[in-house]
């Protein structure tokens, strides 16, 4: 009898224990292995027959091996004398005890995501008040009095001059006025334009941008800063293509479009079956708003980018109206738990 | 703006499908946002001759026309009125079908038969002008198939032009585009025609008085006008650029203004006092009225055309209503003029009247192409009106604008693109756009901005047309490296991302509403802050008039909509700012919580049907605040009793840290939950975010594990119903030793056995020394003296067992 086979035997032992489902089946193992014409005497037995050196080192493992049975044995019975028929009813299909989950909001989640994917490129976040100057939202971001965005049919003037602010863009602003460069944040937070509300406007809505100035920064930077949002917010088989645009702020001015990531560009309903849909405008920093904030466009360039974050929202999760994300409606909501 | 193809041909050659003349100009900036097809084959239509009209015996709005359509006269009835016998119209047969589909049969009309249709260009699919029959040349013989007539189908280019590109509002700025992205010239249309009148000076004078508000100001007389429909091409053009056909002469400026992008006004030159054109402000309290028929009040930053006598037009905006062409009209005066943009723009808005003119004018337009256009619409006028010209233009102009000279450096578009664009090729780009380069070096050439390109004032402006014109695609994609700006630190939102994570984590939803409510759901919750409250002085309606000073209302609003919506539980919060206007008028902005439960949120499936009670509501939602203030770090968390407007009375307090009240929590009040049939009790709370966030990324304060067992003891206690847990514990805690580590209610009783008025409430003390282990003598006898402090302090009854 050699240790391998001493091992085996305890293991089929202690596994038929294992699945003996009642004393009578068990008391059959018992007899089988512990009994006394059973497998373990015979062991014991067949001790002597072993050469002189492994007969005490064998003796050890045999008796190791009978206790643990027997201990294995009383265990079990245990087990089942216990469970016997006084056992409580139970009904493992009865519904789990919840403490209820959560839900982040839709709009939270893509701020949330878009901060943790370009956290890991730099971008930290930063804030500005909703009610804004004219300075900040417009003047600042190099847009003549007589651009539309100022009309008052399109922005929510103040009795105080101020304006509910139009975009986040006031932010980079405020940020460009405090410190030097480098300057690399993203700015989500809440915008307001006069829009009537239908399924794809409301006066009140969310944007992120981004703004990065160092030294030779280059429109191949904002493509590949581009490429890698659209990858990790979307999908990794995203791409991203630029349109000339215009915005008063950046020049050039690029219109972005991401690669539908419901079709892989074959055209479907998601991207009005053109295989692109337009998700953000971009640009490189124009020179007259570093100008505005006292940095050297001679030094510096910069590129800045933006989205609505509605538009992400209901393009992600294939939302057709942007009104469900304001209806709070709890149905709704919890499915984002 | 509506390209039709085949009108952009006439400036500049191209070959290329509209497809990639579409994708080209998009991906440089011009973007195509649709291809449409305009005409047919008109299968069955053909060109009618009107031979008799006479009226309709049943109906006064019809006529009875007889029509020659080559082969047969046939009978019609006709709802149109804007032909006369000898003109020549479509005409649909009974038996063939429209453009759109629609069958045309033999059919009576109020009692007389019509064999067919004479049709308007909407029926044609042409346009959806619908004002009245679509017009052939007389000369167009009749039976002719329409498609002979009209010429092939026309492929229309829908282009949206940015707003820095008022250029491109014109079919000659798209064909310089094109001209640049194909290669090849624009052709410019001729303006040769005879000046064979008298000197214009003798006929008419300008006055320029307000030289800022109009830039300059160019007149050209006409006469001998004879006004007619304009030729079919020229109909045809305007219709497929969305503007209506009206006479000749009106054609004619309405032609010139989408082929160069100059508005043109045409007056009666017999309507103008003294033929004395003045441009000047408009003065305090005139008012005029305008083509449109609308009376309009000006105020003097609006730059007036008029004449000795009376006002015109509002210069760039609309013209006047008694000065323009009419039926009458043989003589003309031409004017054609820049407007001050800024200036243009605020008279626009203060009229609110935005035309095809202001709209050009506001961007900018070009003016040292006025004279140019002036001559262009003459010419046509001469040709098409048979009109003679006046020698020579009145042209008042009295600050030529300066070019402006800008300089491109190779190396800085270079390091703006991120491609390496060969000097070359910068220059050949620039001047494919037109515009001259005026010198160059080793390091950079020199443009002479031309006027038509109001947007180009910069480096960054020239360096944004080589990018768009070589391609944005040429651009390397390069893999973004991360950057650790100095000094930038975002703890603020990463504390609220955290928080934020902490109350998703603590079960409740969260929902975000607008910025501004109804000043009436105000009204309903915090009546009398109306002082306060920041109202939008221009809402887009009566349910977003006023910014919210609270998170409250839309709390309970949510809540109250979910109820409607039958959902029964639910934990709610919202983050968001709140706008409060102080007594100077200073608008501050404040980062809120708001926390709304109703139902049994807190309850599982087994148990959720047991109505809830406001006492279980209301510490539902102090535990949510106790919770959220723990693992944000808060421990200075306490309440106090508070009212506020919108919460029951004795069942508020006020959320207290540190020192500082930060905001309120309670049960929302019996009458407003009523309103939104709440069948429960509702707790909300709100409070200042900023203490929540402060602390969030701050350590612990650590305490030892306690190295010795602790020994616990319970007290039961009799107590009159009014006396307060807190009230009990605070005489617990100060009167036991600093071996008291903690005491927590474990069971509060009334009912059978106990008074009336009182309830019996019990206590679990846990004593810990951190020197050594604790007897039973030492915890019997710190517990003796806890039970004295409660009997002498308080008068409670111990109850022992």
């Amino acid at each position: 009898m050699t240790s391998a086979e001493i091992a085996r035997t305890r293991d089929e032992a202690l596994a038929e224990i294992r699945v003996a489902e009642t004393l009578r089946a068990l008391e059959a193992v018992r007899v089988k292995y512990l009994g006394r014409k059973g497998l373990l005497p015979q062991i014991m037995k067949g001790l002597k027959d072993l050469p002189e050196q492994n007969r005490a080192a064998a003796g050890l493992e045999a008796n190791e091996l009978k206790s643990r049975v027997g201990e294995a044995i009383e265990q079990r019975g245990a087990e089942l004398g216990a469970a016997g028929p006084a056992r409580e009813p139970f009904d493992p299909t009865l519904p789990g005890l919840w403490h209820r989950p959560g839900a982040m909001h839709l709009i939270s989640r893509v701020i949330e995501d878009v901060t943790r994917i370009c956290a890991r490129i730099g971008f930290t976040v930063a804030d500005g008040p909703d009610v804004e100057t004219k300075h900040n939202n417009f003047d600042a971001l190099n847009t003549p009095e007589r651009h539309p965005s100022l009309d008052p049919r399109d922005t929510f003037w103040l009795e105080t001059g101020e304006c509910l602010r139009t975009q986040t863009s006031p932010v980079q602003i405020r940020v460009m006025k405090s410190r030097p460069p480098p300057v690399r944040v993203i700015t989500p937070g809440r915008c307001y334009r006069r829009d009537t509300t239908d399924a794809t406007h409301g006066a009140n809505f969310h944007q992120i941008e981004g703004l990065y100035v160092d030294r030779g920064v280059s429109l191949a930077d904002l493509k590949g800063t581009m490429a890698y949002f659209a990858r990790e917010l979307m999908g990794p088989a995203v791409k991203v293509r630029f349109r000339p645009h215009f915005f008063p702020f950046t020049e050039p001015s690029v219109e972005c479009d991401f690669s539908c990531h419901v079709c892989g560009g074959a055209g479907c309903r998601v991207c009005k079956s053109s295989g692109w849909i337009e998700i953000a405008g971009a640009g490189m920093v124009d020179p007259r708003v570093f100008e505005f904030v006292g940095y050297d466009p001679e030094e510096f360039t910069g590129y800045a980018w933006g989205f609505g974050v509605e538009r992400v929202a209901m393009v992600k999760y294939g939302l057709g109206d942007i009104r469900v994300l304001y209806e709070n409606d709890l149905r709704f909501l919890e499915q984002f738990a | 703006m509506n390209v039709p193809l085949s009108w952009l041909k006439d400036y500049v050659d191209v070959d290329a499908p509209p497809e990639e003349l579409a994708r080209r100009l998009t991906f440089s900036g011009t973007e195509v946002a649709a291809i449409r097809t305009v005409g047919s084959s008109f299968d069955g239509i053909v060109v009618a001759e009107i031979v008799e009209t006479a009226p309709h015996p049943d109906a006064d709005d019809l006529l009875v026309c007889r029509v020659k359509d080559g082969r047969r006269v046939v009978r019609v009835v006709c709802g149109a009125r804007n032909f006369a016998v000898g003109d020549k119209a479509p005409f649909a047969p009974a038996g063939c079908r429209l453009p759109g589909g629609r069958a045309i049969g033999a059919t009576e009309i109020r009692g007389v038969e019509s064999e067919g249709m004479l049709c308007a260009e909407d029926e044609l699919g042409l346009s959806d002008d619908h004002s009245g029959l679509l017009l052939l040349p007389r000369e167009t013989p009749a039976g002719a198939p329409l498609a002979e007539a009209l010429g092939p189908p026309e492929t229309v280019l829908d282009v949206e032009v940015t707003w820095n590109r008022p250029d491109c509002l014109s079919i000659i700025g798209i064909a310089r585009e094109v001209a640049a992205l194909f290669g090849g010239k624009v052709k410019l249309p001729s303006v040769v025609f005879r000046e064979d009148g008298r000197p214009v000076e003798e006929l008419a004078k300008v006055t320029l008085e307000d030289a800022q508000g109009c830039l300059r100001y160019t007149a050209r007389v006409l006469w001998d006008v004879k006004q007619a429909p304009a030729p079919l091409w020229m109909r045809r053009r305007l219709s497929l650029c969305g503007a209506r056909a009206i006479n000749n002469i009106v054609d004619i400026t309405n032609y010139v203004l989408i082929e160069c992008g100059q508005p043109l006004h045409a007056f009666d030159y017999d309507l103008l006092a003294d033929h004395h054109i003045i441009v000047r402000r408009a003065r305090p309290g005139e008012t005029m009225a305008t083509l449109d028929g609308a009376p309009r009040c000006l105020t003097p930053d609006m730059t007036l055309i008029a004449d000795p006598r009376k006002a015109v037009a509002v210069g760039g905006v609309m013209g006047g209503a008694g000065s323009g062409i009419r039926p009458a009209t043989t003589r003309v005066l031409l004017e054609a003029a820049t407007f001050d943009p800024l200036r243009l723009h605020r008279a626009s808005l203060a009229l609110a009247l935005s035309t095809e003119s202001s709209y050009r004018y506001e961007r900018g337009v070009d003016v040292a192409r006025v004279e140019w256009c002036s001559r262009r619409a003459a010419a046509l006028m001469t040709e098409l009106a048979g009109a003679t010209a006046a020698r020579g233009v009145i042209d008042a102009y009295p600050n030529p604008q300066a070019e402006r000279a800008i300089r491109c450096r190779y190396g800085r578009v270079r390091a703006l693109y991120g491609v390496e664009t060969p000097d070359d090729r910068v220059v050949s780009i620039l001047e494919s756009l037109d515009l001259p380069v005026v010198s160059r070096d080793a390091e950079s050439c020199v443009v002479l901005a031309p006027s038509f390109r109001p947007d180009l004032e910069i480096e960054a402006d020239l360096i944004e047309e080589v990018v768009r014109v070589n391609g944005l695609d040429k651009a390397p994609t390069l893999t973004p490296s991360a950057l650790v700006a100095p000094d930038a630190s975002d703890a603020p939102a990463q504390a609220l991302i955290r928080c934020r994570s902490n109350l998703v984590g603590l079960g409740l939803t969260e929902i975000m509403n607008y910025s501004f409510l109804p000043a009436e759901l105000l009204d309903r919750f915090t009546p009398g802050e109306t002082a306060r409250r920041v109202a939008l002085p221009n809402p887009v309606s009566a349910d977003y008039a006023v910014m919210r000073d609270s998170l409250i209302p839309q709390m309970a609003d949510t809540l109250g909509r979910n109820r409607f919506r039958q959902v029964e539980h639910a934990a709610f919060f919202e983050t968001g700012r709140v706008f409060l206007r102080d007594d100077s008028g200073v608008i501050h902005e404040e980062e809120r919580l708001a926390l709304g439960l109703m139902g049994a949120p807190g309850r599982t499936a087994l148990d959720a049907r047991k109505p809830a009670q406001a006492q279980e509501s209301f510490l539902w939602l102090k535990g949510i605040l106790e919770q959220i203030a723990r693992v944000q770090r808060v421990n200075d968390l306490a309440f106090a009793p508070f009212e506020h407007p919108a919460l029951e009375l004795g069942r508020t307090v006020a959320v207290i840290v540190g020192e500082a009240p930060a905001g309120v929590a309670g049960l929302l009040r019996a009458s407003l939950g009523a309103e939104y049939r709440m069948n429960g009790p509702v707790a909300i709370a709100e409070m200042s975010l900023a203490p929540l966030l402060a602390r969030a990324f701050g350590a612990p304060e650590l305490k030892p594990v306690p190295a010795f067992p602790s020994v616990t003891r319970d007290v039961a206690l009799v107590a009159p119903a009014n006396l307060t847990n807190e009230a009990i514990a605070r005489v617990i805690r100060r009167h036991a030793p600093p071996e008291l580590t903690s005491v927590e209610l474990f069971d509060i009783f009334s009912g059978e056995g106990i008074r009336k008025g009182y309830r019996s409430l019990a206590y679990s003390l846990v004593y810990c020394s951190a020197e050594r282990t604790l007897t039973d003598e030492d915890a019997s006898r710190y517990h003796a003296v806890v039970k004295n402090a409660l009997t002498s302090e308080l008068g409670v009854e111990i109850r022992d067992k």
